[in-house]
């Protein structure tokens, strides 16, 4: 995959857009573990969300690298 | 800072000690967590290569704030802004690429069209409009020499920025937490407690009319921060948000029971002046079974649940009671009156025992399946305030722009951006005149510091640990001001200041002739701002807009007797409260505005609901058709008498609810509708409201015992 994606035939670093899909990403899962009230399981619950961003996001940019 | 650190050891003064030291904790916990955020952001985008890593670090200390939530909040309207003002950026370049007038045309219009956006909303999405402002001069201003390059500054801007809010919505999120979630949490249970308690204790009888308002002052305050919190709240946690709707409902039903539990005393409270006392004495009888109901012990948690039973037993019990007591009385007056006030009651009970049953559900430890009915919290907007701020920000653009133009001025770009900024920034403040000259001199004293530190600190220094080292020291001071009440304007500034003109790049440049121009440019920018709120005078807070607002409140009444009826009672009740809080928070608490705006919030609130319940009931079922046209025109009149109050229109105003309830009388079957209108009857004829200044001199008291 290119590390550029071009948007409308302009080219944006594709970490940028990557980056903004993980945030949706986890926008979503954090709902849903707190729909499900998973964050009571958690010692830490900012620190468990930062680590399941680090998780989506690096799995995402393993798609550029 | 901390000399009270000092004074150790005497035991008398250790709680004092503690107390202080917890304070000066949490102000230098927020000092720290800043600065963390800060210099992270700065190495990281360094470490990318950013163009202006000075933005990024720039942001952090934008959104700093002690709690998690208000940042994390704060942080997502100021992406939302950024990305909305970049594309506008995009947008307006390539549209006028070689037209410099019609360029900053467009550009002044973009941004006053933002700033009059952000008068229309309140806390962070209003915020979000300012951005989207200035975020467009910002990103087009610098290339305006060389418009392709008009891309890659907006995602250099875009990509500043969100580094700089991830990395600060982190630090605050991770590093010692402070909560919101708890303080909306105490709040909706201090509210739930106060009205239970208040509810509790009045059942005695009449509650004298001053009590009464301030009760009512209270119930709006608490609702409507209520909700702001709530707003905040659902961004640090993804349980709050899965109870948001809860949150809402809860807050619903306590505006709507206030309101009803309000008519009611009024209603005593006429009945007794009046000296109809059987009536009276027998309706407070018939609500003895809720006080006892209510005296429950209330503690945390399981309050609510416990309560639930005993209300709907005292609701039986004064189903079973109003029969017996009905019979004691015979005057066909008396019998009425009882009618409208045992009416009214059981309204206000089962109100009460749905707000009651929603603070059950929030205090469940589990959220329960299937969301809540969907109800928004409605606000009550001023379209002109928000046509002036468009305008004066529009203009300010407009003359700084000529002036750039016509000047030929290198600096002009910075002026014109700062000017953008604070304009945007503080349109909403109250007193934006002030709040502006305070955050000019800390701006400026802010410069001065960064003038010390870049050229005898900076340039002594080497790496990026000493550039912290040496930055810190200079930055904290402004952080702490931040932190008391008398300086926060001047901290923000000195913050803001100190941060934007050391400009912090990989490849810093030391050219003290640039710094000065750049910080006199950027002081004209702040001034013009400020000479441009003395100018165009906001509209808030203005005895202009508070008329504007009380006539809009008076109109809620026309709304209540002719919007459409779904959804009606939240719009209803909530545009309401924002009113009240709107003007509340603009005018001095005790002031004759002040007191004449309660007197019409109460007038208004009763005779409202009065309406709506009325509607709902004549919607219910079939009307006769000789019927139908008395109910409406007392409809219409009363909302004419409201929009526009004066004497004639309240004798018809009179008449037509007489004609009404008399009609009523006429017909078989439509009983049920005599309660709502003698309840509008009698708030037409209380004396001591704010009507009474339309009624005809004769005294009424006469009037209010023969209502029919």
């Amino acid at each position: 995959m290119p590390r550029e994606i071009a948007l409308g035939d302009a080219l944006v670093p594709g970490l940028l857009v990557f980056f903004v899909l993980a945030l949706l990403l986890l926008w979503l899962l954090d709902g849903l573990a707190g729909r499900f009230g998973l964050y009571r399981l958690v010692w830490h619950p900012p620190l468990f969300r930062l680590a399941v961003f680090v998780c989506v996001f690096g799995a995402l940019a393993l798609f550029l690298y | 800072m901390s000399a009270a650190n000092l004074s150790t050891s005497a035991p008398v003064t250790r709680q004092v000690v503690a107390e202080t030291l917890r304070e000066e904790a949490s102000v230098w916990l927020f000092v720290v967590k800043t600065l963390i955020a800060f210099f992270l952001t700065g190495w990281i985008a360094m470490r990318l290569d950013l163009p202006a890593p000075s933005t990024a670090m720039l942001t952090t200390i934008i959104v700093a704030n002690r709690q998690a939530g208000m940042v994390l909040a704060k942080s997502f309207y100021r992406a939302l802004g950024t990305l909305a003002g970049a594309t506008a950026a995009v947008g307006i370049v390539a549209a006028f690429p070689q037209q410099r007038d019609l360029f900053l045309l467009a550009l002044s219009l973009w941004i006053g069209l933002c700033a009059g956006g952000a008068t229309l909303y309140r806390n962070f999405k209003s915020y979000a409009f300012v951005l989207g402002g200035y975020t467009a001069a910002i990103v087009a201003i610098p290339v305006i020499e060389n418009p392709p390059g008009v891309f890659d500054s907006a995602t250099a801007r875009i990509s500043e920025v969100l580094l700089g809010l991830l990395v600060s919505g982190v630090v605050s999120d991770v590093v010692f937490p402070s909560r919101m979630r708890d303080v909306l949490r105490r709040t909706a249970r201090e509210q739930f407690a106060n009205f239970v308690a208040f509810v509790r204790d009045s059942t005695g009888g009449a509650i004298p009319r001053e009590s009464m308002e301030k009760a009512h002052l209270r119930f709006v305050r608490t609702a409507v921060s209520l909700e702001d919190l709530r707003s905040s709240v659902i961004f640090e946690d993804a349980e709050a948000r899965a109870r948001s709707n809860h949150l809402r409902l809860f807050n619903q039903r306590f505006m709507a029971a206030s309101t009803s539990f309000q008519s009611l005393h009024h209603l005593i409270n006429r009945l007794k002046r009046a000296r109809r006392d059987t009536a009276a004495n027998l309706l407070i009888r018939l609500y003895a079974p809720l006080g006892d109901a209510l005296d429950a012990p209330i503690e945390a948690g399981a309050a609510a649940r416990v309560l639930l039973p005993r209300l709907a037993a005292a609701r039986d019990t004064m189903r079973g009671n109003a029969g017996a007591l009905r019979a004691t009385l015979d005057d066909a007056q008396d019998l009425r009156d009882f009618d409208t006030g045992a009416a009214l009651l059981l309204r206000f009970v089962d109100e009460l025992h749905d707000y009651v049953d929603a603070a059950a559900t929030l205090q469940t430890p589990r959220v329960i399946a299937g969301s809540a009915e969907r109800v928004r919290f409605d606000r009550g907007n001023d379209f002109l305030g928000a046509g002036i701020a468009t305008v004066r920000t529009t203009l300010t653009m407009l003359v700084l722009g000529a002036f750039w133009v016509e000047s030929a001025w290198p600096m002009g770009s910075s002026a014109m951006l700062l000017a953008t900024i604070f304009a945007g920034l503080f349109a909403t403040t109250p007193n934006p005149t002030r709040v502006t000259w305070m955050v000019m001199l800390g701006y400026f004293s802010g410069m001065v510091a960064g003038f010390v530190c870049e050229f005898f600190v900076l340039t002594q220094l080497d790496g990026y640990g000493l550039l912290v080292v040496g930055v810190a020291p200079f930055l904290a001071v402004g952080l702490v001001m931040m932190m008391t009440q008398r300086f926060a304007s001047h901290g923000l500034g000195w913050a803001m200041g100190f941060a934007y003109i050391l400009a912090l790049k990989n490849v810093q440049t030391y050219d003290p002739a640039h710094f000065i121009n750049d910080a006199i440019a950027q002081v004209i920018g702040l001034g013009a701002a400020a000479v441009s709120f003395v100018v165009i005078p906001p509209a808030i807070g203005s005895a202009w807009l508070r008329r504007r607002q009380l006539a809009r409140l008076r109109g809620q009444v026309a709304l209540a007797a002719e919007a459409p009826l779904p959804g009606l009672r939240h719009r209803f009740e909530s545009v309401n409260h924002d009113l009240v809080s709107q003007v509340v928070a603009q005018t001095e608490p005790g002031s004759a505005d002040s007191r004449a705006l309660i007197a019409w919030a109460l007038a208004v609130h009763e005779t409202g609901r009065a309406l709506i319940e009325l509607r709902h009931d004549m919607a219910r079922r079939e009307l006769p058709p000789t019927l139908r046209p008395y109910l409406e025109e007392a409809l219409r009149t009363l909302s004419r008498f409201y929009e526009k109050p004066d004497a004639p229109g309240y004798l018809l105003a009179r008449d037509a609810v007489a004609t009404a309830i008399a009609s009523v009388g006429e017909h078989d079957g439509v009983a049920h509708l005599l309660e709502h209108l003698h309840l509008v009857r009698m708030a037409l004829l209380d004396g001591e409201s704010v009507l009474a200044a339309y009624m005809p001199d004769a005294p009424l008291s006469k009037e209010i015992v023969h209502a029919s």
